[in-house]
């Protein structure tokens, strides 16, 4: 009788504390002028990306949870074109460069990665360089690449010959330069999604906190298109959009399974695409396409 | 074979119907919303203030504990209650469980472009025009709803476990005492249902679901003590009667409970599902 009490009890704490959080997933337009698509899944391949980056037509991943570097196109399909077996561990962000060339940052392994555009993966800086746990990366007008670094608190300056300089050192107050991109005038956003807070470093290296809301946001991955800034939130699960001189403005809320929003890229029609990790550690990922709606004058 | 063709047919279109129906109870009801400040100030407070909104069902639970005009009356209706609060629990588990299992965002939520990820593909779902109250927190909840602000408790609206636990503890009282349990029904469908509906919170079959949900398990509750258990619940009710000091003391935190709508109790078990989190499973 004992016993059975016991086995009764512990069912039911068992039970009465394993309510989890709905497994559906979900998205919300905030702006009703865009709609949403399931875009790819993991069935094209994909493991669980956090960088996206449309270039020439192709679509590039920083695959995290399938530790590779991806590129997909309707034609091809996907190609992998690098993994874990030349030593990089966690791939984060990237860029392309105007000869093709793709450069890489690994919060895990560290360093600055290339796969350049005849195929061959290089390691242009080492941690050993003081790369230790890279982040965001941006690609300068003169050819050098701007690598952020959250263990180090800094942004630093990487040229192609493997040369580390200090860009922005930890004074600047920066401390999880997670996400990097450059304006068409020069001017470099920088998304701290430790702090919460999404800089601007203008073209006379003034730094300015242009959104500053530790309670509601949380800046992961910025792109910058045609005039606009567009953000993702994994805290909270929200694409927004910033336009200089104009308030943040929320295009989207993500639930459920597809809460976690990471990367964010834009393809050439204005398309906006989010990868989402769903579940990192099984490899679980969805990219979702937002576009806008086809009005009735476009339709017809 | 054409009586199996025809049994999906006829499925089909009573969900069909059933499901206009509750839209448009909804929106009947709902159109009262947004009209006049003062009444979605009144119906807010009603439903946002835990002292008018439960404390009604408090106190009719307290006067059918203590108003028995014999022993033996007192003793009976004791005995009910507390079949009526085993019941209560096993209600808001089944539609806790059931809410957190089917997907159904609340109904202004619906009034939103949402899109629900089935299969391989994002469905768009079909939304719902309703009103939003004018009072200050409805438009603070409304305005965060605009900027894509959800709580995860507000993609499950079906069953309400609001619904679900008012009424099975105002059927008991009705059960112990036709009086009081006419004023706590009342109440709990006035009050507390009506002001979820026309506040877009629920629909009416989410609050029949959880009302459908409260009569099966308070009948099943009371049927199953009286008939395996008797002894049991005599023995309560006798302990209550010669320890009514003690026991006036855990009446008093039970009816204390139900007028806050279980919120310490739901903090508690939280409590629990972090120690079993950190603890057993051994997650940091």
């Amino acid at each position: 009788m004992k016993k059975f009490t016991i086995a009764i009890a512990l069912f039911a704490f068992i039970f009465l504390t394993s309510c989890k959080v709905q497994k559906e997933g979900i998205v919300i337009m905030t702006d009703h002028s865009y709609k949403a698509t399931l875009f790819a899944t993991n069935k094209i391949g994909i493991g669980s990306p956090d960088g996206l980056l449309w270039h020439k037509g192709k679509l590039y991943f920083a695959d995290e949870g399938g530790v590779a570097l991806e590129s997909w196109n309707r034609n091809e399909g996907l190609k992998k074109l690098a993994d874990a077996n030349v030593g990089f561990l966690s791939p984060e962000d990237l860029v392309i460069d105007a000869q093709d060339n793709i450069f890489f940052t690994d919060d895990d392994a560290g360093g600055l990665w290339e796969y350049t555009a005849d195929g061959k993966l290089r390691e242009v800086a080492t941690k050993d360089k003081g790369l230790i746990s890279t982040e965001g990366i941006a690609l300068a007008r003169d050819g050098s690449l701007l690598v952020g670094d959250g263990e180090q608190h800094e942004v630093f300056r990487v040229t192609r010959d493997g040369d580390v300089t200090e860009f922005l050192g930890k004074e600047a107050g920066i401390t999880k330069p997670e996400s990097m991109v450059f304006d068409e005038q020069g001017n470099l956003y920088i998304a701290d999604n430790e702090d919460n807070v999404l800089y601007l470093l203008d073209t006379n290296r003034k730094l300015h906190r242009i959104i500053d809301r530790n309670d509601s946001f949380s800046p992961e991955t910025i792109y910058y298109s045609k005039g606009s800034l567009y953000i993702t939130d994994s805290r909270s699960g929200k694409l927004y959009v910033y336009t200089p001189g104009e308030e943040m403005k929320t295009i989207a809320a993500f639930g459920g399974q597809l809460k976690n929003v990471q990367g964010v890229t834009v393809d050439d029609q204005g398309n906006v695409f989010v990868s989402v990790q769903s579940d990192l550690k099984h490899k679980v990922g969805n990219i979702i396409e937002i576009s806008k709606e086809e009005t009735q004058v476009a339709k017809k | 074979m054409a009586t199996s063709a025809l049994i999906p047919l006829i499925l089909a279109s009573l969900t069909g119907g059933l499901s206009d129906l509750n839209d448009k109870l909804l929106l009947l009801l709902n159109s009262a919303a947004g009209r006049s400040w003062l009444f979605d100030s009144i119906v807010a407070f009603f439903l946002d203030n835990d002292l008018a909104k439960a404390g009604v069902i408090g106190c009719c639970f307290l006067a059918a504990w203590y108003g028995g005009k014999s022993t033996n009356s007192t003793n009976a209706r004791r005995k009910v209650l507390i079949a009526t609060l085993i019941a209560a629990v096993c209600v808001i588990t089944t539609t806790k469980v059931l809410s957190k299992t089917i997907f159904l965002p609340r109904p202004e939520i619906q009034s939103q472009k949402i899109y629900r990820l089935e299969g391989e593909q994002l469905v768009e779902m079909k939304r719902m025009p309703v009103r939003f109250m004018l009072d200050e927190e409805s438009q603070k909840n409304y305005r965060a709803l605009l900027s894509g602000d959800v709580e995860t408790n507000d993609l499950g609206s079906f069953p309400s476990d609001h619904a679900g636990f008012f009424f099975a503890i105002a059927l008991g009282i009705w059960l112990a005492s036709r009086r009081l349990g006419w004023l706590a029904l009342s109440w709990t469908v006035v009050v507390i249902m009506g002001g979820k509906m026309i506040s877009a919170q629920h629909t009416p079959l989410d609050i029949a679901a959880g009302a459908t949900v409260a009569i099966v398990e308070l009948s099943l509750v009371q049927f199953v003590l009286r008939k395996r258990f008797s002894g049991l619940l005599e023995k309560l009710a006798s302990l209550t009667l010669r320890y009514s000091a003690l026991s006036s003391a855990i009446v008093f935190l039970v009816a204390f409970e139900v007028s806050s709508t279980m919120i310490h109790i739901r903090a508690f078990l939280g409590l629990l599902a972090a120690m079993r989190r950190h603890v057993l499973l051994g997650m940091g």
